[in-house]
């Protein structure tokens, strides 16, 4: 069937069926994000959330309340407030955070890429160990590594990332001194390096604050670590189902048949064609990372995302909430054309069709 | 590439043992470690909680200090003296000589008037007290006149003076901010509050060089303040919402001053020789309060059965450690009138006895609001045993802040455990203001700012009593009237039973010598030093 709707599509005919389809992603993208929008709307006005309470403290007077009350324009009807809001938005315009009294866009040009740079190496972690570990596992199944991995990504990931960090910074940071104590870097090392990236690792070396980069790498691999862990064992698991998958078909026993090594059986054959699935595992597994992981950034007091987002939430100042959520879903679907892509490069078959 | 990899983590484990032997904080900075979530704002006029307060402390400066352990004494700020005139009605700062802003400006009793009116202008947090002193917009001017150096304040009504002095203490009341500077950057007539959000523009001993929300604020010293320099050149404020990081980091000298710890990091840490617990008589109340809304506890009889069924000792002596002591009157401890305990204990069978007089033999179902957060519930479990012994079945619901405060604003809760009642002056005054006076107790007079009035508790003749006592100017007689208000308000079986007066507690490395932590919140970092 493909074949044939290959060979009779004029070039005219694809043209089209390009730009319907296009215009259908696109479509569905908007849609997707503004039905976020609205549903985080419903559900931040449904919260028993009052953002005037945080900000006047609960002995303020009825006056001063009223104020703050019609200042935040929540005197306004709902929907007032939220086409406002879409429209501001289009605008490009996010408002100001309760939180910072500065924009909500600069907030997060602020705190996105501290939770960036911990995902990133987290994940680098936890797919460079967890991949390696799941076909282990799968091949050796059933006898002690396989037993030892399963054991140790049950362990990492049924245990709450809080307790591996505080029992982190205990031992590694209280005991040792092999790691930094809490936030980006030690606090006489703050405000040193004005963000050109935001990535501290990165601009401490622009800059040559190399006491700087030092503290920072201190600082991150503990957390990253904690968190690569977690998705450690997610991975690992994952894989190693996958891997156990491919070795029972078929053509890995040809394979076999054939004498090809062990070796050449596992990578060439097996798993190059799990790498798709796992694409998909690892972006949502990283996809996660930059949500933020609320739990570790408060134990490591870390300015990043998931933090920003939470007192938001607590706060509830809808303006910076619904901004943040905007960013996961712009994330997410960023990740899945990533995946998508990644899928044509490893499956042929994809990009046939 | 196994070498490369052996090398680098070689290279990061050195570099790590090397920094893990200078893990101290330097000699001339000050580590503050605190949670910044209810830091929203760094103008003064707008500042609510304990932690802005703290900050806005150091950076702006306010006509006089209140002092931190003697609460009676006032001492001088940027006012080098004040008179009270002899019928009490005229106060008179005069104002030092020389003082300059950060920017290099003089500071001027002008600006000072400025920042003053400023806040009846912008109705933010702070223009509630003034207004509660008679003090509006349309009666400023006529109340408040510069005189060369001086600013004379005649007060709009009876009051006594000396708690509008000690207003002058207050920074959410009373911060004096560089006009000039501030007005650079007014937009749309805003009185520069945008811009005052972010930035500051203050005369006092450091100066705010950054802030990033809920991460650092920084602030350096001020080399020009004119009360000296402070010895610590820069302070270091950090984001550590949790408190056994801040234990450990203490620990590990990481940190100088550790705030809000948790009572067990608390306990942990006072057998440390490497750092000092500092407790403090802070202020406001923990109490159990009921709405007198509701039929039930509008009935005298069941408040007082309430009275007997909290296991006062059993909640000071086994919760309450480091967060607040035993106290059962409406007066803060130290301040004039404060009175001994009238001695209430845990008595289920006098409970009953009331309980069945206010026709309620079999007890009642009831929903007690409280913080999803110790010590608060703790005291809610608490006191759900022992009204459970008189037959009260009591619900417990916990939330957040706007949760459980919410629905005691509006005078929709039946009963909460909560913190509160004034006492950041040290005058009876301000205890009474939050929790016994009610001026007007109709739904339509909206006082929420008053737990009277949001516990619907009123009684005309006690709020007269405690308005004479405000005015009364005999020292001596003053003192005797609080105590009658104290002794009226027990009779009449208020809808508040505070249970313990609430206390602060501070960690911080013992070779940081000046630190006194604040009952009003107004920690002053000027004369802190390190003995290195």
């Amino acid at each position: 069937m493909q074949t044939m709707s290959r060979t009779d599509a004029s070039p005219r005919h694809r043209y089209w069926s390009n730009l319907v389809s296009a215009t259908g992603f696109v479509g569905s993208i908007v849609v997707t994000l503004f039905g976020l929008l609205v549903l985080t709307f419903v559900i931040g006005r449904m919260m028993p959330v009052d953002p005037v309470l945080a900000i006047v403290g609960d002995e303020a007077s009825q006056a001063t309340y009223d104020r703050v009350y019609a200042r935040l324009g929540l005197d306004q009807p709902l929907y007032v407030q939220f086409f406002r809001f879409v429209s501001d938005v289009l605008r490009g315009d996010f408002g100001v955070a309760l939180v910072s009294g500065r924009p909500v866009v600069e907030d997060i040009i602020r705190v996105f890429p501290a939770t960036i740079e911990l995902g990133t190496i987290s994940i680098i972690l936890g797919a460079g160990l967890g991949i390696p570990l799941g076909v282990l596992a799968a091949v050796r199944r059933n006898k002690l590594p396989d037993y030892l991995v399963r054991f140790l990504s049950l362990l990492a990931y049924s245990t709450p990332t809080f307790w591996f960090g505080l029992m982190g910074l205990l031992l590694f940071y209280a005991y040792l001194g092999w790691s930094g104590g809490t936030g980006r870097v030690e606090v006489y090392y703050s405000g040193l390096v004005s963000p050109i990236t935001g990535f501290l690792l990165i601009d401490s070396i622009l800059v040559g604050e190399w006491d700087v980069f030092w503290s920072a790498l201190r600082n991150i691999w503990l957390p990253a670590t904690v968190l690569g862990l977690n998705s450690m064992a997610y991975i690992a698991r994952m894989t190693r189902s996958f891997m156990i998958d491919q070795l029972g078909q078929e053509y890995v026993v040809t394979a076999r048949i054939k004498g090809l090594s062990q070796r050449q059986v596992i990578w060439r054959h097996a798993f190059r064609n799990i790498r798709v699935q796992l694409v998909t595992i690892v972006a949502l597994a990283y996809g996660g990372l930059l949500e933020g992981a609320v739990l570790i950034e408060t134990v490591f007091s870390w300015p990043g995302f998931g933090g920003y987002l939470t007192s938001n939430l607590m706060m509830g100042d809808m303006n910076a909430v619904m901004a943040c959520t905007l960013l996961v879903g712009v994330l997410f679907i960023a990740l899945n054309i990533l995946s998508d892509i990644l899928y044509r490069v490893f499956d042929p078959r994809t990009r046939a069709a | 590439m196994r070498n490369t990899l052996l090398a680098a983590l070689t290279a990061i484990a050195l570099s790590s043992t090397s920094m893990a032997a200078m893990a101290a904080t330097p000699a001339d900075q000050l580590v503050v470690g605190l949670s910044m979530s209810n830091i929203l704002t760094l103008d003064p006029a707008a500042i609510a909680g304990r932690e802005s307060t703290a900050v806005i402390t150091n950076i702006y400066d306010t006509p006089v200090q209140l002092d931190a352990v003697e609460r009676a004494n006032v001492n001088p700020g940027l006012a080098e003296s004040w008179e009270i005139s002899e019928d009490g009605t005229t106060i008179t700062l005069n104002f030092r000589q020389g003082a300059t802003f950060a920017s290099g400006n003089p500071v001027t009793v002008e600006d000072a008037i400025w920042s003053w009116k400023r806040i009846l202008e912008l109705e933010l947090v702070g223009s509630a007290t003034w207004q509660s002193y008679g003090f509006s917009l349309e009666n400023f001017d006529d109340h408040v006149r510069a005189e060369g150096n001086s600013i004379i304040v005649t007060m709009p009504q009876a009051g006594d003076p000396l708690l509008i002095l000690y207003m002058f203490g207050k920074p959410s009341a009373a911060s004096v901010i560089d006009s000039a500077t501030a007005l650079q950057h007014e937009v749309d007539g805003d009185k520069a509050a945008a811009w005052l959000t972010t930035n500051t523009a203050g005369s006092g001993p450091f100066v705010l060089r950054n802030w990033t929300a809920n991460d650092t604020i920084i602030l350096d010293r001020n080399d020009a303040y004119w009360g000296g320099p402070a010895a610590m050149k820069r302070v270091l404020m950090r984001h550590m919402p949790e408190s056994q990081t801040k234990r450990l980091m203490l620990e590990r000298g990481d940190l100088d001053v550790g705030l809000a710890l948790s009572v067990p990091d608390i306990s942990a840490l006072s057998s440390n020789g490497d750092v000092e617990v500092q407790s403090i008589s802070s202020s406001g109340f923990y109490f159990l309060a009921v709405n007198m809304k509701d039929g039930r506890f509008a009935n005298q009889e069941t408040r007082l059965a309430l009275r007997y069924l909290i296991d006062y000792q059993g909640i000071n002596d086994t919760i309450m450690p480091n967060y607040g002591v035993l106290h059962q009157r409406p007066v803060s401890p130290g301040v004039l009138g404060s009175m001994e305990n009238p001695g209430y204990t845990l008595d289920v069978e006098k409970a009953k006895e009331h309980l069945a007089a206010a026709g309620y033999a079999d007890g009642f179902a009831v929903k007690l609001l409280s913080l999803n957060e110790p010590p608060f519930i703790d005291i809610a479990t608490s006191v759900q045993s022992t009204l459970a012994q008189a037959g009260i079945q009591a619900e417990i619901i916990t939330g957040t802040g706007n949760q459980v405060y919410g629905p005691m604003r509006e005078r929709t809760f039946e009963m909460i455990v909560g913190r509160g009642g004034g006492g950041q002056e040290p005058h009876p005054h301000s205890n009474m203001q939050a929790l016994v006076i009610n001026p007007d107790n109709s739904d339509d007079a909206g006082l929420s700012g008053l737990i009277g009035w949001r516990t619907s508790f009123y009684n005309e003749d006690l709020n007269n009593l405690a308005l004479s006592a405000l005015v009364e100017r005999d020292p001596a007689a003053q003192e005797q009237m609080y105590e009658d208000v104290q002794l009226m308000y027990e009779e009449l079986v208020p809808a508040l039973q505070p249970i313990s007066a609430v206390v602060d507690t501070v960690v911080f490395r013992s070779d940081v010598e000046g630190y006194q932590e604040h009952y009003g919140w107004t920690t002053r970092y000027h004369h802190i030093e390190k003995s290195r």
